[in-house]
């Protein structure tokens, strides 16, 4: 009995692992809150795919015949004051909302990881340093930092998923940098310092692989936060250059000046964004409980 | 009172406490059902305990952990935690009140002021924000009508009476800044401050260093014989009960499987678990040579509907009946009973619930000693293809197999091996 | 304690020095001449020359750090490129607005997020709690801007509840002398007009509080359950203690500490929220200050605002974090 068992060792260690990511999936899937967020998540990035096959109209073209249309069978959302169908609109909208959110996401989480695992790595003087940048970043409260980025590199798309990255990477750095610290000194990362395992090899393989699960999670929820952040910066005036492009923050701004006469272009577009918003929050909920078996009710 | 019990069958219908007054004992625990609800399902958590306490007595409750011992403790407090742990079954009689019948407020008027209860861990089980001096005046004044200064004073006596330097400075301290033996020393005062009739110690050493721990339980006995406090020891320690307790109730599963004076306990254990305890701790009085016995496998998965006796899976004298039928607690065949129980003091009946009660030859040597006897197989599970089964399992393969075997409950294994499939959430869960 | 501050104060210095670089740099380093984008492509030469000379862009970077940390020091933050007004003076007259639209936000937010999260917390898995989860979704889901128009649409312009937008009816007339108007009017002594500048905060308030407000339930509930569930609260229920005192002298006194320090970090997101919220609701503070002049291309406002926002920030941090720690005995006697 006893071979058999010592035997077995490496396997069980491999399933282990294997098993931890089915769990959470098992779980997750079972979670009612995170499979709506899935659906909303789903929902929208079809549209914003499909856009082109979907939309009844072209979200760009003007239609001075049909200025402030309820909505109608015609024009599920109404129209705007240029006559432009508001769901074509949305569903166009998604696509600059999403990737704009995605990439910049995507970015920040590059930044932040990388400064986060050296600092993490490391620690010592590199980490003093670099977190005194997080610090520095952090300080500057929130979309003020896009404010200022943006009004500094000018209006554009590239200079929009720029800004929302640099509002977000100092939390994933910090994120990153906290649970490599904690596992750093946990006993396996030193049992397998003990058998002589080289630093890259602690680094990629026991250290990063566990100090990931938390900025999985981040990551989700900051899609929530960046959807937000970047028609945030549209309403403010700062989104795409050219302000026919159907995005959903500079939708919004052009039609509050109207919003007694036409509600539903604010109503649908908010809605758009709020939703989007809740799936990832939804998501990124549902993510964590599941990731975190210790969370379990 | 239920009668699906197997125990209730097992209580003649003269119980009687022994050495005390009115004939009724401070404490009567009787054939308590606790369950836990939990997501993954009913925790059986108590199976119907029964068990007195005489004014003054002390008795230890003694089990691998999960047996039931806190849980009883806690059920006595009512301090179960809600809405998970029910009591469903039973009565819990002090001093003369059903606990069980008793509204919040009523049950609060008696905890801390005749039943106090002393926690495992003491720097998790003082709060970090308040001083010690808070913590020890609101409990004086949650049951006593005086004032702050006289509660203070009061605080102050009782840190000198459990051994802390400079109460009066100490007093304005926060946990963290004392040690750990010193903040248990705090909680016994903190529980004694109202001179309880009952104190309720659960794990009070196991916390500690060992250097400390027999400081602390030569205070606890003291101070409970100084002040003819009744007590309940609670530890998974038989060591510790040894010179602590005039009774042990040994718990397994929730069961109580054996009760005797603690002394009977030693010389004469009569329930092949408490053998396996009494084996697998270190004695003084026992040959230097002789090795420690630890006993195989785990406690059942009490979220099973217990079925048979919950130690045959680890029991070397197990018989076929023990996979059946759980044995009540007896008077065992040595007791001079004549017809008359006696459920405390120094004059106890030994009772053990066991079909098949170890010889004295065989508690001295730890197995059994007859001439061919071989422990029963569960029934109705092929063995083998059992073990084969298990040969492929990963993991935590071989302890797997013995949880698995051990659960006491025919028809699954039996299920499993005729290729039935297993409820799901149960059995090698998420392993096949 | 005086230990941990003085750490906490030195610790602070770097990020201070590397802040003052990050807005320094917003200036110095814009994209092509510094001088042609605060002017704007039409300037003529002689303006662009003045204003080089005037942001000494001639000099070498480093000289030009250390002149604008001595500027800073003097309290100088520039003047404004259109209307050449100091931008400290223009900043303290518009303060007060954000600070009594922040402050309201952030009184919202505690004195409802707080109750939420305990009555979640002792009501786990009951109706209560789902309702509170969802409130606490949709705060953090919902942007400011969406949910400004929105309660402006509903209850203003449909059920004419409260004013759309502005700090006060400007037919009001009443002496301005600290511009926080609730106090003004006060000082005015004109009921009326005090009413009428609350009532125009109600919605800013709601729609700049209700992100804290999520946030703030959420960990006051999570923060409840943890310490319910501390070893320390059964001992307090096994002294005899009644329901209530276990629940604010043992539960409270311990779950408030991770609260208070959120409630300080939600500081930084209500300065960023107004700029938000003053934009929607037309609210005359610091935030639409800020978007006016990102319009107008008016860098040294921009650049002040969030250098003053950000030292905020940080204050408050530093002094949520030393209340944190005379709050909390673990740290007061280390």
């Amino acid at each position: 009995m006893a071979t058999a068992t010592a035997t077995v060792v490496p396997r069980a260690e491999a399933r282990v692992s294997h098993g931890l990511w089915r769990d959470a999936a098992r779980r997750l899937l079972r979670n009612p809150p995170a499979l709506l967020g899935l659906s909303l998540i789903f929902l929208f990035v079809a549209a914003a795919v499909l856009a082109s096959f979907v939309a009844p109209y072209d979200p760009l073209h003007p239609d001075l015949r049909s200025q402030f249309k309820p909505p109608s069978a015609e024009h599920l959302m109404g129209t705007d004051r240029q006559g432009r169908d508001v769901f074509s609109r949305v569903l166009y909208g998604g696509r600059i909302s999403l990737l704009v959110g995605l990439v910049s996401v995507v970015m920040g989480v590059t930044m932040g990881g990388t400064i986060g695992a050296l600092a993490g790595a490391f620690g010592g003087r590199i980490d003093g340093f670099l977190m005194r940048i997080v610090d520095v970043l952090l300080a500057v409260p929130g979309i003020l930092l896009a404010i200022g980025i943006v009004a500094w590199l000018d209006r554009g798309l590239p200079q929009i998923m720029l800004a929302v990255a640099a509002t977000n990477a100092p939390i994933f750095a910090r994120i990153l940098r906290g649970s490599m610290l904690s596992i750093r000194n946990s006993d396996y990362v030193i049992a397998a310092r003990s058998i002589g395992a080289s630093t890259s090899r602690i680094l990629l393989r026991h250290m990063l692989p566990n100090a990931l699960t938390p900025l999985i999670v981040a990551a989700t929820l900051a899609l929530a936060t960046a959807i937000i952040d970047v028609a945030g910066l549209g309403f403010l005036g700062l989104g795409p250059p050219d302000p026919r492009t159907a995005e959903w923050g500079t939708m919004l701004t052009g039609a509050t000046s109207f919003y007694r006469q036409a509600p539903w272009i604010i109503i649908f577009t908010g809605a758009a964004i709020s939703l989007s918003a809740i799936g990832f929050n939804l998501l990124g909920d549902g993510l964590r409980e599941s990731l975190d078996p210790r969370l379990k009710k | 009172m239920s009668t699906d019990s197997p125990l209730a069958t097992a209580r003649p219908a003269t119980l009687a406490p022994a050495g005390h007054g009115d004939g009724r004992p401070l404490l009567a625990v009787e054939d308590l059902l606790v369950r836990f609800r939990t997501h993954e399902g009913t925790v059986h958590a108590l199976n119907g305990v029964s068990f007195e306490l005489a004014e003054t007595e002390t008795l230890g409750l003694v089990g691998e952990s999960g047996c039931g011992k806190s849980v009883t403790s806690l059920a006595i407090m009512r301090l179960l935690p809600k809405p998970a742990g029910r009591i469903e079954g039973g009565r819990i009689v002090f001093d003369g009140q059903d606990l069980l019948a008793l509204g919040d407020a009523e049950i609060r008027e008696l905890r801390g002021r005749d039943l106090a209860m002393i926690f495992q861990d003491p720097m998790t089980s003082l709060n970090p924000v308040l001083t010690i001096e808070e913590q020890m005046v609101e409990t004086i004044r949650a049951h006593r009508r005086v004032s702050v200064e006289e509660a203070r004073k009061r605080a102050i006596e009782l840190l000198g009476m459990v051994g802390i330097p400079h109460p009066e400075t100490r007093l304005r301290s926060y946990a963290h800044q004392y040690s750990g033996g010193m903040r248990q020393r705090v909680m016994i005062a903190m529980a004694l401050a109202l001179e309880p009739k009952l104190l309720i110690a659960d794990e009070p050493t196991t916390a500690l260093d060992v250097t400390i721990q027999a400081q602390v339980l030569e205070l606890l006995r003291e101070l409970t014989a100084n002040s003819r406090t009744a007590a309940i020891l609670i530890t998974h320690d038989l060591g510790v009960v040894a010179g602590m307790t005039q009774r042990t109730n040994v718990m397994y599963a929730g069961y109580i499987v054996e009760t005797a004076t603690t002394p009977e306990i030693f010389a004469n254990p009569h329930h092949p678990y408490t053998v396996g305890l009494l084996h697998s701790i270190p004695r003084l009085d026992q040959a230097q040579n002789e090795p420690l016995i630890p006993i195989e496998g785990a406690p059942p998965d009490q979220r099973r509907p217990p079925v048979g006796c919950p130690f045959a899976p680890r029991c070397a004298w197990r018989l076929e009946i023990c996979w059946q039928e759980m044995p009540p607690l007896a008077p065992i065949a040595r007791a001079a009973t004549a017809g008359r129980v006696v459920t405390t003091g120094p004059e106890a009946t030994h009772r053990a619930a066991c079909h098949n009660q170890p010889t004295p030859a065989e508690a001295e040597a730890g197995r059994p000693l007859r001439e061919g006897f071989v422990p029963a197989p569960p029934p109705g599970a092929v063995v083998e293809e059992l073990a084969a089964a298990a040969a492929g399992e990963e993991a935590f393969a071989e302890e797997e197999l013995v949880v698995f075997t051990d659960e006491g409950e025919p028809t699954t294994a039996a299920g499993e091996a005729r290729g039935l499939p297993l409820p799901p959430e149960e059995g090698l869960d998420g392993e096949r | 304690m005086v230990k941990y501050i003085v750490r906490r104060l030195v610790l602070a210095i770097p990020v201070l020095l590397g802040l003052s670089f990050l807005v320094f740099a917003f200036i110095h380093l814009l994209p092509g001449d510094p001088a042609v984008s605060l002017l704007g492509q039409h300037a003529t030469p002689d303006r662009v020359a003045t204003i080089r000379e005037l942001l000494g862009l001639n000099k070498p970077l480093y000289v030009q750090y250390l002149d604008y940390l001595a500027q800073l020091l003097h309290g100088d933050l520039g003047k404004s490129v259109i209307n050449n007004r100091p931008v400290l003076e223009e900043f303290l007259r518009r303060f007060p607005g954000t600070i009594e639209l922040t402050i309201a936000a952030l009184v919202i937010a505690t004195g409802i997020g707080i109750p939420l999260g305990r009555l979640a917390a002792r009501h786990v898995q009951g109706w209560i709690d789902g309702a509170a989860t969802v409130v606490s979704l949709l705060g953090i889901s919902i942007p400011i801007f969406v949910l400004g128009y929105t309660l402006q649409y509903f209850i203003s312009v449909q059920l004419k509840l409260l004013p759309t937008s502005g700090r006060i009816d400007p037919r009001i007339g009443f002496e301005l002398s600290t511009n926080f108007l609730l106090v003004d009017t006060l000082l005015a002594g004109d009921l009326d007009a005090f009413v009428d500048a609350l009532r125009h905060l109600v919605l800013p308030a709601i729609a700049l509080g209700s992100i804290p407000l999520a946030i703030i339930s959420r960990i006051t509930r999570a923060s409840v359950l943890d310490v319910t569930n501390e070893d320390y609260v059964r001992t307090a229920r096994a002294k005899g203690l009644t329901e209530r005192r276990v629940d604010s002298r043992h539960i409270m006194r311990n779950a408030w500490l991770p609260v208070a320090t959120v409630v300080g970090l939600q500081v930084g997101g209500l300065l960023a929220g107004a700029v938000i919220t003053e934009t929607v609701f037309a609210w005359n503070g610091v935030g639409r200050w800020v978007v006016e002049a990102i319009q107008d291309h008016d860098y040294f406002v921009v650049q002040s605002v969030i250098l003053i926002f950000a030292l905020i920030f940080l204050v408050v941090n530093l002094v949520v974090d030393v209340v944190y720690a005379f709050l909390n005995p673990r740290i007061r006697y280390t």
